[in-house]
């Protein structure tokens, strides 16, 4: 009876113990991030699902194998490797690491390490959490990018409109000169020199109708879009001086089909992106001829269905994003080129309308290309969505 | 078209305009323009507009909006008190959007936008709409520079469909784009034909999303054409019966983001909404016309008028 019943009671714990495992098992493997515990050598222990995943293996090849190796393709400890600090400090430690994942994309990955002692005090092993953080790393520049803009927006859409009024005075004054000279005793060189005054009136209202443009919240409307043809069509319609010597290429994804998004708007970022890579590459090439070197540019234009989003990307070969300039790219009125060309607002126009769309916009550097990328959800929701296609 | 200019240089010297802005260069670009054909005059605040028309008769007064003492609204609603003979207009360097309920408060219907450059063609067809009261016609609104002008005539919903491809056909043909013509047309017909005809009790004659002919002394009559710088169309139905009030409101809720489920005055909305410029003409219970023009470059772009008159 004794005998019977201590026997059913340690089966009883032993399911007990079953079942507390399987839980500890199920959380451990259900979770997104990639956890790992690894001992003093970088030999990887145990694995859960999301790890073996992500490293493209099945867990029985990983175990035993070091982590480095598997996870990140590297033939020695990754430098500032959080798992050996934790080791030697004995405590939490963490870092951040962007890795060239596929030809045109960068990801972002936090690593922490929770140091699990032994009997005798000493940490014997390390167990890793590995995140991929881009998401979150891109939504949250862009939200600070927006805000920026917002601030600046609010700033100058009331000098925009100040100047508006003395503008169109300056440019329909100058107009009423050029119209009857004689009236107004201009000689040749008079009307030369009010047709300067009208072309530079012209080119502070196009500053200005920018900057309104990015401060203004503008009546949108959403309609159903084949974003392929409408990336074709307007990529194919940029008249650039020398845009016939770019290869033009694009990858187009057909199961895209359409998009509800404001066609007009869209446009413009396209064009917007298209004509800053061509202009890339433009100047590549012009460095090139000096220094008598070959180079032939290439523009690929690549779009890509992702669930419910549709990712846009625009990879040029030119000269690329100085370091020191990439992260004033979307500021308001940061530009390169020379001033009379361009507002230097393009970027931070294109970020607003993406923003408005409820998509997000990013650009990465590769040591011979430059790749900008839209996303934009295939199904935009407004106010106003619904209504237009009554 | 000669019989056009001719009227101009005959007839329009008598008119005298008084041009309000407190901005010089405004003022004096208004004045250089005009008084090649009219008699012009010029005041700095609405205060000395007022001196000015106190000693002299003036046939329309075009003021801008902000003016330090008294503003362009309360000057003109003072004019339209002492002298209701007088036109008047709103001109502004500002967002007219922005103004669409003082102008519904103060009964304005005409403001203008200062662009860059200056549209002075269209400040042309306006004044001169505002001092002859000849506000019918698409060719006022056009060029004389490659004007082209045709008219087509609709009876049924039949004709109305078979006119709407033909107009954007020539658009999108001509100048590979109609914008969004053909969606507002359909708006703008469907108003004129369906929404306008009224039996004596005031119910609708006809019911929408039905083939329907009209009655034989019933027509809808469109105008189409371009210039050099733009294209457009003007729907004409015989009955009068949109108000300037009515316009007012629904340009208010179409700029305040409502009014496009409205099941009336949806193609007004969708006018100023999607076409450069919206003019609405009306002669209460004799006609009304709407034009809508598309501009091909984007200069005249930017704020959109307020172009409304009831003779």
């Amino acid at each position: 009876m004794y005998k019977t019943e201590s026997v059913s009671n340690i089966e009883a714990f032993a399911e007990k113990i079953h079942l507390s495992k399987r839980e500890l098992e199920m959380i451990f493997d259900v979770t997104p991030e990639c956890i790992s515990v690894i001992n003093k050598d970088h030999q990887l222990i145990r694995v859960n699902k999301s790890y073996a995943l992500s490293a493209g293996k099945p867990i029985k090849e990983i175990l035993g194998r070091k982590c480095y190796k598997v996870f990140w393709n590297l033939d020695k400890p990754c430098e500032d490797c959080p798992v050996q600090r934790a080791f030697q400090t004995g405590n939490q430690e963490s870092s951040k690491k962007a890795v060239l994942c596929g030809k045109n994309e960068v990801r972002y990955f936090e690593t922490c390490a929770y140091p699990v002692r032994g009997e005798t005090g000493e940490v014997v092993r390390v167990i890793e959490f590995i995140k991929d953080i881009t998401d979150e790393k891109r939504i949250f520049e862009q939200l600070i990018r927006t805000e920026k803009l917002a601030s600046i927006g609010i700033m100058t859409a009331g000098i925009a409109h100040e100047m508006n009024n003395p503008l169109s005075g300056i440019s329909g004054t100058a107009v009423n000169l050029l119209r009857m000279p004689e009236k107004y005793g201009l000689n040749e060189k008079g009307i030369s020199r009010v047709t300067a005054i009208l072309e530079s009136a012209a080119r502070a209202t196009t500053i200005m109708k920018d900057l309104l443009h990015l401060s203004r919240k503008q009546n949108s409307c959403s309609t159903l879009v084949d974003i392929n043809s409408l990336i074709v069509k307007t990529v194919n319609a940029i008249h650039l001086r020398g845009a016939g010597e770019v290869q033009r290429r694009f990858n187009l994804d057909e199961s895209i089909k359409l998009i509800s998004c404001d066609p007009s708007k869209i446009e413009q970022v396209i064009i917007n992106l298209a004509t800053n890579s061509m202009q890339s590459i433009l100047e590549k090439k012009a460095r090139c001829l000096e220094s008598g070197k070959d180079f032939s540019g290439l523009l690929e234009i690549t779009s890509v269905l992702q669930d419910d989003k549709v990712l846009i990307t625009f990879a040029d070969n030119g000269v690329g994003i100085p370091e020191e300039n990439r992260s004033k790219v979307f500021d308001p009125f940061f530009s390169t080129r020379p001033a009379g060309q361009g507002t230097g607002l393009g970027l931070s126009i294109c970020l607003k309308i993406i923003a408005e769309h409820g998509g997000r916009i990013y650009f990465e550097c590769f040591e011979d290309s430059t790749v900008f990328s839209i996303v934009l959800p295939r199904e935009r929701k407004t106010q106003l969505d619904s209504a237009i296609h009554l | 078209m000669i019989g056009f200019f001719m009227k101009k240089q005959k007839d329009l010297s008598s008119y005298r305009i008084l041009i309000v802005d407190d901005e010089k260069a405004i003022r004096m670009m208004l004045f250089d323009y005009l008084e090649v054909i009219y008699q012009v005059e010029t005041a700095e605040t609405g205060e000395q507009a007022l001196d000015l028309l106190e000693k002299s008769r003036f046939d329309l007064v075009i003021s801008d909006i902000n003016m330090p003492g008294i503003s362009g609204p309360q000057l003109l609603r003072e004019v339209r008190r002492r002298y209701p003979g007088t036109k008047t207009a709103l001109i502004t360097a500002y967002n007219i959007d922005e103004y669409i309920k003082t102008a519904k408060d103060y009964l304005i219907t005409n403001i203008i936008p200062k662009t860059v450059p200056f549209n002075f063609a269209e400040l042309d067809s306006i004044i001169y709409g505002l001092l002859t009261g000849d506000i019918f016609g698409l060719s006022r609104h056009l060029l004389q520079d490659g004007r082209m002008v045709d008219r087509i005539c609709i009876k049924s919903t039949k004709e109305a469909r078979e006119a709407r491809e033909h107009i954007t056909g020539i658009f999108n043909r001509k100048f590979g784009s109609s914008g969004d013509m053909k969606l507002i047309l359909d708006e703008i017909i469907t108003n004129a034909m369906y929404h306008a005809p009224v039996r004596d009790d005031g119910a609708e004659k006809y019911q929408e999303f039905t083939e329907i002919e009209l009655e034989p002394e019933e027509y809808v009559h469109i105008e189409y054409g371009y210039d050099t710088e733009k294209y457009g169309v003007a729907v004409n139905d015989y009955l009068g019966r949109l108000t300037k009030e009515t316009v007012l409101l629904k340009i208010e809720r179409q700029i305040t983001g409502e009014g496009l489920l409205d099941d009336s005055g949806r193609g007004i909305h969708m006018s100023r909404l999607f076409a450069d410029r919206m003019v609405i003409n009306i002669d209460p219970n004799k006609r009304t016309e709407v034009v809508l023009i598309n501009y091909f470059s984007n200069k005249y772009r930017g704020y959109k008028p307020l172009y409304l008159n009831e003779l």
